[in-house]
């Protein structure tokens, strides 16, 4: 049928073809959020945790064994879960800074960055500002101000990460 | 001429037949007028009248559908959470188990727990929960020191946590205002069932919707007696007046009811129809609440679930159908006991009872007494935060699935004693009894559930809500806003910054100056920050406000989640702004939760009967930015309560646990004492109080008198775990000469220590620095 096309019909349409593929190349594709939590949250975080110093603060057994649910249920993917759960370990203690910076990655796993830095900002103000959990503390308020495009917070943020790096006393 | 006229008549008959029927037609045209207009009318009509039937059918069809009464939402108290080092005292925990359904007996089944001496066993059967379902498990429970030391399952495994049951808090149709107990038809005893119908309409198992018979014998009675003395409508005709129509007694109306009675009959069961009506059936008034239903008013007039009503009281309530006010108990005795004893005479005529139960029925007393003890008129102002949060927040189309469960976040405990202390707080305050009214929000700061709520000192009262609705000038319950502000400019305010409390005179455009006063009436100098705010000084705030503006301070409230309309006039800095309770409470949220602003809930989540989630009101937190000013802010209402207005707060706790607790708060009163406010919080708890009179006159109320006293009541009776304060690192502590804005040393006699946001403390020293100085230097 093409053939019988006067040609200029032929490469307008074709020009609209090419155009929308590229305008499909150019589009970003949306952000997987679960990798971004994985490859930019977690991972580099636990890559220094055995180099730097931990302070592990005197926990709720309760709220640890809601943690340890959610992370079954971030597992098989029921992040709704998750969060249902977390948010019970947050009625226990609504300041437990695992807790809080765990919320903050379903929070933004599931897209919602406003509420993944709300979280992860508090998780900074109860935590220990050192260690694994302040790095991925950080490291979660970096994604979320690149995500609002606040870039000026976003290096502010990347220029903290080192403080989380604080080399343990040596033992004698 | 007799014999002319004889003559035409067959000249005309013969032209008549010329010219066949239209001759005939033309003949007859004056006298068939009126039918051809009748026919025409009646054409036009029924034309009009069908796609009104069509309309009424389905409309009658639709609007009832949506009304499935028995398949309301039922609602759920939090679930109790147990884990080792829970606060919860023994009487709590019991009141607890007792709502959850758990009864104290043997032998130890599901559902029955026991005690010994302070170890409780609590058998817990399968319970599902919005998030997932526990299975069955044997609790073993240790309280020690108001805290659970314990627990463990039945083979003495620990456990690391455990769940109650969530309280069962009654049903709601979230899309429907009235009051009503909804009761499903198998719940109603058989005698109401069918004595209803044999007193308002016998022929309802055969009829259609309308009963000709009864109209004809109505109409007929009516007409002899000159007066509408019997109606003829049915049940179901009713039915369709109580849903859908006016009570107007105009033919249309009647024509509708009949339309629509029969479309409902068409599409619904005899058992469907008798089970609205007995859920919807107007009887009475309770305040400015209507009474609906055989089930509500069941616990209005006699504090009984209906299905415990005997035969006497189900035949008034019967009665009562025909005119809830005329034949109202208390305010009718004797045309109340006539009606009754009429409807007895039918109930015993028609079978329903026999001869010995009519007699035995008719000798007694009448019996109601208003009590309303019904415990599903439980916690009304919570349920209607619920309703209105439901209808805000959730699509229409979702609520009205059937058989919602809605979990809401009300501890029953707490609900307890926030309904004890205003109830028990508010006589002993009082001067005049039952002259004072009013409410209180407990809620969790952090996660911002609102774990209680009372909206009148009667706690079981529907109607008004003051705990939402009581908009009242909140007073000095504001000042800390204007203060956060102030503290958020570090390089201008500190704690320690003099102010000026003394008279002063603001313009106002058109207007004579304003000139605000002091409570005391007296001007108290030159003062530090923080005393102006801890003692509430007016004109030292009213300068602070001006200084900061009072466009920030309502920009300040809209950011913490509260709308306070009105004009921006100075005297709202002293808190001339009408906000309820739920408000106010709003905006301490954020104070008492270290900074992080999230609304006030009071749901979790809303599941279908499938347990499929129709939506959730997920936790939220929004950092408010100034967390230096909030922390300076934290530690000025410490002082409120220890050396400013709320100094008596101490003395008014009596338990250690509360005594313990660091407690933030302001106390706030209104021009000529109209309304006391408390507003104070702890890590775990944030209660604002109201006290005042409905009708807003002079109270004598004040908030350190009446507000406080009602809160430290409740925060006596509320656990209290231990709770380490958090400071932002970037705060840091100075020893102040105060008051005066010197550095001073530990040593000073006047030395306090003041948290200043970095770099802002005062650079001068105090002379005892400097006394201590050379003293050190003599050698002494």
């Amino acid at each position: 049928m093409t053939d019988h096309l006067p040609n200029s019909i032929a490469r307008a349409g074709l020009g609209a073809a090419v155009l929308l593929l590229a305008a499909c190349a150019a589009a970003p594709p949306a952000p997987d959020e679960r990798r971004t939590v994985e490859d930019r949250v977690r991972a580099p975080a636990l890559a220094n945790d055995g180099t730097s110093l931990q302070v592990y603060t005197l926990r709720n057994p309760a709220v640890e064994s809601l943690e340890r649910q959610a992370q079954a249920a971030e597992a098989e993917g029921d992040l709704a879960r998750a969060e249902q759960v977390l948010e019970r370990a947050l009625r226990i203690d609504g300041r437990d800074p695992a807790a809080l910076q765990f919320m903050a990655e379903i929070q933004l796993q599931q897209g919602r960055i406003d509420q993944a830095g709300g979280f992860a900002q508090r998780s900074w103000d109860a935590g220990p500002q050192v260690g694994a959990l302040c790095e991925r503390t950080l490291r979660t308020l970096i994604v979320v101000h690149e995500r609002n495009s606040e870039w000026d917070l976003a290096q502010r943020a990347r220029d903290r990460v080192p403080s989380c790096r604080v080399a343990p006393p040596e033992r004698f | 001429m007799a014999n002319r006229k004889t003559a035409k008549k067959p000249a005309r008959r013969k032209a008549a037949k010329k010219h066949g029927r239209r001759a005939a037609s033309t003949d007859r045209t004056p006298r068939r007028w009126p039918i051809r207009l009748l026919l025409f009318v009646l054409g036009a009509g029924l034309g009009l009248l069908g796609p009104w039937v069509v309309y009424l059918d389905r409309e009658a069809s639709v609007r009832f559908a949506e009304r499935q009464w028995t398949q309301a939402s039922r609602l759920y108290a939090r679930p109790l959470e147990l884990h080792v080092g829970r606060a919860i005292a023994p009487a709590d925990l019991e009141l607890e188990l007792n709502a959850a359904g758990v009864t104290e007996n043997e032998p130890l089944l599901p559902g029955r727990w026991r005690k010994r001496g302070s170890r409780y066993t609590i058998a817990l059967p399968e319970v599902r929960f919005a998030d997932g379902i526990q299975p069955p498990v044997t609790l073993r429970v240790l309280l020690d020191d108001g805290a659970v030391a314990d627990l463990s399952d039945a083979d003495g495994r620990a456990l690391d946590l455990a769940r109650l049951p969530p309280a069962e808090l009654g049903s709601l149709l979230p899309m429907d205002d009235r009051d009503r107990t909804l009761v499903p038809i198998a719940e109603f005893p058989t005698l109401l069932v069918a004595g209803v119908q044999a007193v308002e309409d016998r022929q309802f198992r055969h009829h259609h919707g309308v009963d000709p018979r009864a109209i004809l014998r109505a109409a007929l009675r009516n007409i002899l007696s000159r007066d509408i003395v019997q109606g003829g409508s049915t049940i179901t005709q009713q039915l369709v007046k109580n849903l859908f129509l006016t009570s107007e007694q105009t033919l249309v109306r009647k024509f509708n009811e009949a339309i629509m009675a029969i479309s409902l009959e068409a599409r619904f069961s005899k058992a469907e129809i008798l089970e609205a009506y007995l859920n919807d059936v107007y009887l009475g008034q309770d305040g400015n609440q209507a009474i609906h239903g055989f089930g509500r008013a069941a616990e209005h007039y006699f504090g009984l679930p209906v299905r415990a009503l005997s035969t006497d009281q189900i035949a008034l309530l019967v009665g009562m159908v025909r005119g809830a006010s005329w034949y109202h108990p208390t305010r009718n005795p004797e045309r109340a006991r006539a009606r009754r004893d009429l409807v007895l005479t039918v109930f015993r005529d028609t079978g329903l009872i026999d001869e010995a139960e009519y007699e035995r029925a008719r000798t007694r007393e009448l019996g109601a007494d208003v009590r309303d003890l019904a415990p599903s008129r439980a916690h009304p102002a919570f349920i209607d935060l619920v309703r209105r949060q439901l209808r805000a927040d959730y699509r229409e189309a979702d609520l009205r699935v059937q058989g919602l469960k809605i979990f809401t976040t009300l501890s029953p405990s707490a609900q307890h004693h926030a309904e004890r202390a205003l109830a028990q707080g508010l006589a002993e305050v009082e001067r005049e009894a039952g002259v004072l009214q009013g409410a209180i929000v407990l809620a969790q700061p952090d996660s911002g559930e609102v774990r209680a709520l009372v909206g009148d000192r009667q706690v079981r009262r529907t109607g008004f809500n003051r705990a939402l609705d009581a908009r009242r000038q909140v007073g000095s319950i504001l000042k800390p806003f204007v203060y956060l502000l102030a503290l958020a400019e570090p390089e201008r305010w500190t704690l320690v910054t003099p102010v000026e409390d003394a008279p002063l005179s603001v313009p106002q455009a058109g207007k004579p100056d304003w000139t605000p006063r002091n409570y005391d009436g007296e001007s108290h100098g030159t003062v530090p920050l923080l005393d102006a705010l801890a003692r509430s000084y007016n004109q030292a705030t009213v300068r602070v406000g001006l200084a900061v503006g009072i466009e920030r301070l309502f920009i300040l409230l809209q950011q913490l989640g509260v709308e306070p309309g009105g004009e921006r006039h100075p005297s709202a800095l002293l808190g001339a702004v009408d906000l309820s309770p739920l408000q106010v409470a709003q905006l301490y949220q954020a104070l008492a939760a270290g900074g992080y602003s999230t609304p006030l809930r009071a749901i979790t989540d809303v599941v279908d009967p499938a347990d499929g989630a129709v939506g959730r009101y997920p936790m939220r937190l929004r950092p408010i930015r100034e967390r230096d000013a909030l922390a300076l802010l934290d530690f000025a209402l410490e002082d409120a309560v220890t050396r400013g207005t709320g100094r008596s707060l101490a003395g008014q706790l009596t338990q250690p646990a509360a005594r313990r607790t660091t407690i933030r708060g302001k106390t706030g009163t209104t021009n000529d004492r109209r309304d006391a406010w408390f507003a104070g919080f702890t890590e775990r708890w944030l209660a604002v109080v109201w006290v005042g009179r409905d009708d807003n006159r002079p109270a004598g109320v004040s908030g350190a008198t009446s507000a406080l006293p009602i809160w430290a009541r409740l925060f006596d009776d509320l656990p209290h775990a231990p709770t380490a304060r958090q400071w932002p690192d970037t705060l840091e502590w100075f020893w102040i000469d105060w008051p005066q804005p010197l550095l001073a040393e530990e040593d000073c006699a006047a030395a306090r220590a003041v948290p200043f946001a970095a770099g802002s403390q005062p650079t001068d020293y105090s002379d005892c620095v400097r006394r201590g100085f050379f003293d050190r230097l003599r050698g002494d």
